[in-house]
């Protein structure tokens, strides 16, 4: 099954993976491995697996504003998420991938914790603002 | 968005490649949160300048920034950074000189090598009402909560991009219809001292997220109680604006600080306070082997309180005690004493550097015992320590003791 999703795009780009969704908000900046991608916040729900090369979908970011940084680090070091979608994006997350060119969309036309399950193949256009989920 | 002339020929590269690609950035931001303009801002601050953030790949980035000539136009101050460039913490050596790269490169583009989370204990004082443009999710919630200054959750890139170009997209918190209350929290616990404040924030951030909350109850706090009740509401949640009736510059009363809007109420005892501090604790061992404090840096006032509950007492060989301070607090303690009762005893007093963002785990400590509800929720992610979160009298008896007594 196929689903296309209209959305606003943060961050202009293409890119497709593995969805991978975590339903609390995300705090990059002493949150992550940078040299594996794995999530290192303590009681986190992503805590101890890898963001690596997924879409990553999640609530919005939260926590040190120095998280722009480590989603820059995270693309040169390719251990970080191909793509993000959140419900809403906010400044940290937004700044960090307009600098390394990793595509970010939001406020999609449907709740994507709905619609978008661990494991589903997604592509991120987010040039012309279109997710499509394949299930 | 709207773009005056000059901003326009600042896009387009007239100013030069560094406030170009500033401009990508603030533009970029303006067109997402639909801002109908720039607005001037009076100052930045700088954060996410430790290499745990910055990388290799950041630290290039600053380092070819500096190399283009880029120069701030505003009052740019530099967060605290992970190395103390007044005495050697025998940190790695390719640490401590990635480190500098960092701060040498930022100072290049003309920022001050403030290297601290609280520009406002050495003079860089925003007004009520004045529009900023500050990183460090602490310093953010301080300055637009406690002085009423006008100021988003900057990133690292974001604010350097207002301090080259002296402008942020209006949007969010500069705009007085977003900084009304969401949520009431009806205190009825006692808070006594900054860990209760603390566990209180530690509680609150977790439940209410990126919203505006609004305390009822709290009563004569300290500037340092407010300090570390908002350092743990923008790092257990993303909170960047909170309102105390009677204590916060936009709140004189309930009513005022909610603007009219319908908001949902939460009671807050001593039980809810527990959970805060609970969920700030992963000590296994009751051996402690590292006590420190000051995350938010410590004021002159934390620094004199650590120097009388020492009281005469040594530090236990085997525990360190690391208090942490900027470069201008730090000059102070020591001309008036404090730092050489803490040093006698054996602890020290750091400048610029902190636990979170340096990496005192590499000298082997396993577990840390400290007041700051910031440092207790990062340290296990940041540092790989377990943490005992309590009073800063807890902490210093451990520092002694070397265990730490619930």
């Amino acid at each position: 099954m196929t689903i296309k999703l209209k959305g606003r795009c943060i961050s202009k780009g293409y890119a497709e993976g593995e969805a991978l969704v975590c339903r609390q908000p995300i705090g990059l900046n002493f949150g992550v491995d940078f040299e594996t991608g794995v999530i290192t916040e303590y009681n986190h729900e992503l805590c101890g697996k890898s963001i690596k090369d997924k879409v990553l979908i999640f609530p919005h970011g939260k926590g040190s504003t120095g998280g722009s940084y480590v989603v820059y680090q995270l693309a040169k070091n390719k251990t970080g998420p191909k793509a993000m979608i959140n419900l809403s994006t906010e400044t940290i997350i937004a700044v960090g991938a307009i600098m390394a060119g990793v595509p970010v969309m939001d406020h999609l036309e449907k709740d994507p914790f709905d619609v978008i399950s661990d494991g589903d193949h997604v592509i991120v256009d987010a040039v012309q603002g279109i997710v499509t989920i394949d299930k | 968005m709207q773009l005056t002339d000059v901003e326009k020929r600042m896009r387009d590269g007239e100013q030069g490649e560094p406030v170009r690609m500033a401009m990508e950035i603030l533009i970029a931001l303006g067109e997402i949160y639909e801002a109908e303009r720039l607005v001037p801002v009076r100052s930045a601050h700088i954060a996410g300048l430790s290499l745990k953030s910055h990388g290799i790949a950041g630290t290039e980035w600053a380092e070819d920034l500096a190399k283009q000539g880029a120069k701030v136009c505003i009052p740019t101050t530099m967060n605290v950074v992970g190395v103390d460039r007044s005495r050697d913490l025998n940190l790695p050596r390719e640490w401590e000189k990635n480190q500098l790269r960092i701060e040498t490169a930022y100072e290049c583009m003309g920022c001050y090598g403030t290297s601290t989370c609280v520009p406002y204990y050495c003079g860089f004082v925003p007004r009520f009402r004045e529009h900023i443009a500050w990183a460090e999710s602490s310093a953010v919630i301080f300055s637009n909560s406690v002085l009423g200054a006008r100021d988003n959750r900057e990133g690292g890139p974001s604010a350097l991009a207002a301090g080259l170009t002296g402008r942020t997209p209006l949007h969010g918190l500069h705009l007085d219809e977003n900084r009304r209350g969401d949520v009431l929290f009806r205190v009825t616990a006692h808070l006594s001292g900054i860990a209760d404040y603390g566990a209180l924030g530690s509680y609150v951030g977790r439940m209410i997220g990126t919203r505006v909350p609004v305390f009822e109850g709290i009563k004569g706090p300290s500037i340092e109680e407010l300090v570390y009740l908002g350092s743990a509401l923008a790092s257990s949640g993303g909170v960047a604006l909170f309102h105390a009736a009677g204590v916060t510059p936009e709140a004189p009363t309930i009513g005022s600080a909610f603007g009219g809007k319908r908001y949902d109420t939460v009671e807050v005892t001593v039980r809810e306070i527990e959970e805060g501090r609970q969920k700030l604790t992963s000590g296994k061992e009751r051996k402690v082997d590292y006590v420190a404090i000051g995350c938010p840096h410590c004021s002159l006032n934390q620094i004199k309180e650590i120097s009388i509950l020492l009281g005469g007492r040594k530090v236990k060989e085997e525990t360190a005690l690391w208090i942490h301070t900027n470069v201008a607090i730090k000059h102070l303690a020591k001309q008036l004493g404090y730092v050489k009762v803490i040093e006698d005893a054996g602890g020290i007093v750091t400048q610029d550097f902190c636990t979170i963002l340096g990496n005192p785990e590499a000298l082997g400590f396993k577990t840390l015992a400290t007041n700051s509800p910031k440092m207790a929720f990062y340290a296990p992610g940041s540092n790989g320590l377990d943490v005992w979160y309590g009073s800063v009298e807890q902490c210093i008896d451990s520092a002694v003791s070397g265990y730490w007594k619930s």
